[in-house]
């Protein structure tokens, strides 16, 4: 961890570069990691010798390795609709009021099959292209929750428990399209970062808009792939110190289930696809805390706040985290409670 | 962050994905249908990085260097970490130590009780029959009809050792080794101290009815026949 230190302590350097002296760049920064990490292998290796570490780092490098493809394919999306789907083209599309526009984007999310990591960089390219706020958030929470890939996997996990995966489709959608509501009421544009707004200019001739989508596309995969880091990072470090046999103990207490679900979705950071299988293996547990646990994690985790906050902007991000999680257990218990008796 | 640091960067980053995916260690990160989406998504970083680069020396965005970045992409600095874990460390699958971690065997329960062994389809033919320990260990839990009894089972796992007994043991994975969970089965009736935790074996065992229940939670005893030393598995999870 202390190279990423020592590299930010540098890397001001570049923005403000002097009028006279040469300052080191970037690139030599890196190339001088690279040489001391290649000189001090046995060193590092032997540092991580220890049980815990090692299984730490085995869990990092799979939260990296099982989320960059996904982002991979958010950044081509996101750089898609930057270059070849214009602003006015959207504002066609969807309705004008935001009460309606909200709903279509939760079913727009059904259409597009994303995992968590991908929609960040989508939401905020719909931001930049004059998509309401509401609008954006709705489709950034509903993608990853509400699609075939997710709902099949669930159906898997839950053999002849059917009501389970129509209680996740609803839970997931309420939350989404409560929170586009909520946004489109108390947002505010001036939460979102400075750079997350600016406006890349309309390509001008067809070259160009190829331009546009590959220099976006890269420019997302950079930014948001330090975040996707940290979010690996913390989840590594979760997994590890959070012991599982937690949830054992609980058995049948109902609210405290609920909470404790709730606090592990966000901690354990899974994906959407594989959380079903998990949950389903809690066999002790009653189905509604389980439920909790399927809405709330494709919703919010430690990994989305971390690209949330960085792609989006921190103070978005610590508002828009806190309420997504009261939503989504708020959405997940009614919903349960109506469907799962 | 400068583009051209950027651009060194993602490349390192998307041949890192395609170095675990040619030489097999991705096994030990993602299940295996993940090979082909990790073999697409470093192709695409590493062309991402190379039209960059391309269009840099070519002169091609002179006219747009000027107004985007040059700060905000910091937190790139944070790709190191994977670049280097994965070609200096590569870190091992993993084994006893997340299998101590956990408690019980979290198997599920098939969820129609009452249906009984049409849950479990019959066991296979062959003596010893060679099971996956997540299906072992929910048969030995769950199956009414009793198919495991009497029956020699062989078990490929890795060695655990915990309290005074010893274990053989394997992670089970859905997506990525972040959701793994731990599946062990006691061994009884053999000394086994000489193998540390986490040597490979192949075990030929059987079941001690009624031995995987609440009490013990749901981790099945059973009697060993033979066990012998085996390498690690191209795969070291089961799925």
């Amino acid at each position: 961890m202390t190279e990423p230190a020592t590299a930010a302590a540098v890397g001001p350097s570049e923005e403000d570069p002097g009028p006279r002296r040469r300052r080191v760049t970037s690139l030599e920064v890196l190339c001088g990691l690279l040489v001391l990490a290649l000189v001090g292998q046995q060193w590092i290796a032997d540092q991580l010798d220890v049980p815990a570490i090692q299984t730490g780092a085995t869990v990092f490098v799979a939260v990296c390795v099982q989320a960059l493809p996904f982002l991979v394919v958010g950044v081509l999306i996101s750089g898609a609709i930057a270059a070849f789907v214009s602003a006015d083209l959207l504002r066609k599309v969807l309705p004008r009021r935001a009460a309606l526009a909200v709903p279509v984007a939760g079913i727009a999310g059904v259409a597009l099959p994303n995992c968590e990591c991908a929609a960040i960089p989508v939401a905020r390219r719909l931001i930049q292209q004059d998509v309401p706020a509401s609008v954006a958030v709705t489709f950034l929470l509903a993608a990853p929750a509400v699609n075939p890939i997710v709902l099949v996997a669930t159906a898997v996990a839950f053999p002849g428990e059917p009501r389970m995966v129509l209680a996740r489709f609803l839970g997931s959608m309420m939350t989404a399209v409560v929170m586009g509501w909520v946004w489109a009421r108390f947002g505010r544009m001036e939460w979102f970062a400075e750079r997350a707004l600016r406006r890349l200019p309309e390509p001008a001739g067809h070259r160009d808009r190829w331009g546009v989508f590959f220099e976006t596309a890269r420019q997302d995969l950079v930014d948001a792939g330090g975040f996707l880091v940290v979010g690996g990072l913390t989840a590594a470090v979760l997994n590890v110190v959070v012991p599982r046999s937690w949830v054992d103990t609980l058995g049948e207490q109902m609210l405290l289930g609920i909470l404790v679900m709730a606090v592990l979705a966000v901690v354990l950071a899974l994906c959407s696809e594989a959380d079903a299988f998990v949950v389903a293996s809690l066999s002790t547990m009653p189905l509604l805390p389980r439920l909790v646990f399927l809405v709330v994690g494709p919703a919010i985790d430690i990994k989305l706040f971390a690209l949330q906050a960085g792609t989006l902007g921190r103070r978005f991000a610590v508002r828009f985290a806190p309420m997504t999680f009261a939503v989504a257990i708020l959405s997940a218990v009614v919903v349960g409670i109506v469907l799962l008796p | 962050m400068r583009r051209e640091t950027q651009n060194i960067l993602l490349v390192l980053l998307g041949g890192a994905l395609l170095k675990i995916s040619f030489t097999g260690t991705y096994l030990r990160y993602v299940k295996p249908s993940h090979k082909w989406l990790l073999i697409a998504g470093g192709t695409v970083m590493v062309v991402l990085a190379a039209v960059s680069i391309i269009r840099e020396i070519r002169g091609a965005r002179a006219h747009a260097a000027g107004h985007d970045h040059g700060h905000g992409a910091r937190s790139a600095w944070l790709l190191v970490l994977p670049v280097l874990a994965v070609f200096l460390v590569g870190p091992a699958a993993l084994g006893a130590d997340s299998v101590e971690r956990a408690s019980g065997n979290a198997t599920a329960k098939p969820s129609t009780e009452g249906a009984g062994s049409e849950l479990f389809p019959p066991l296979p033919a062959g003596d010893p029959v060679a099971l996956p320990l997540n299906d072992f260990s929910a048969r030995a839990a769950w199956d009414k009809g009793h198919s495991l009894d009497n029956r020699r089972a062989r078990l490929t796992g890795f060695i655990v050792h915990e309290g005074g007994d010893t274990y053989v043991a394997r992670l089970a994975i859905s997506c990525c080794a972040a959701d793994a969970f731990p599946v062990k089965i006691k061994l009884l009736d053999r000394q086994l101290s000489n193998l540390p935790d986490d040597s490979w074996v192949e075990a030929d065992v059987t079941l001690r009815p009624g031995s995987a229940t609440r009490a013990t939670e749901y981790v099945p005893s059973v009697t060993t026949h033979t066990v012998r030393r085996i390498d690690q598995p191209e795969d070291p999870y089961e799925h």
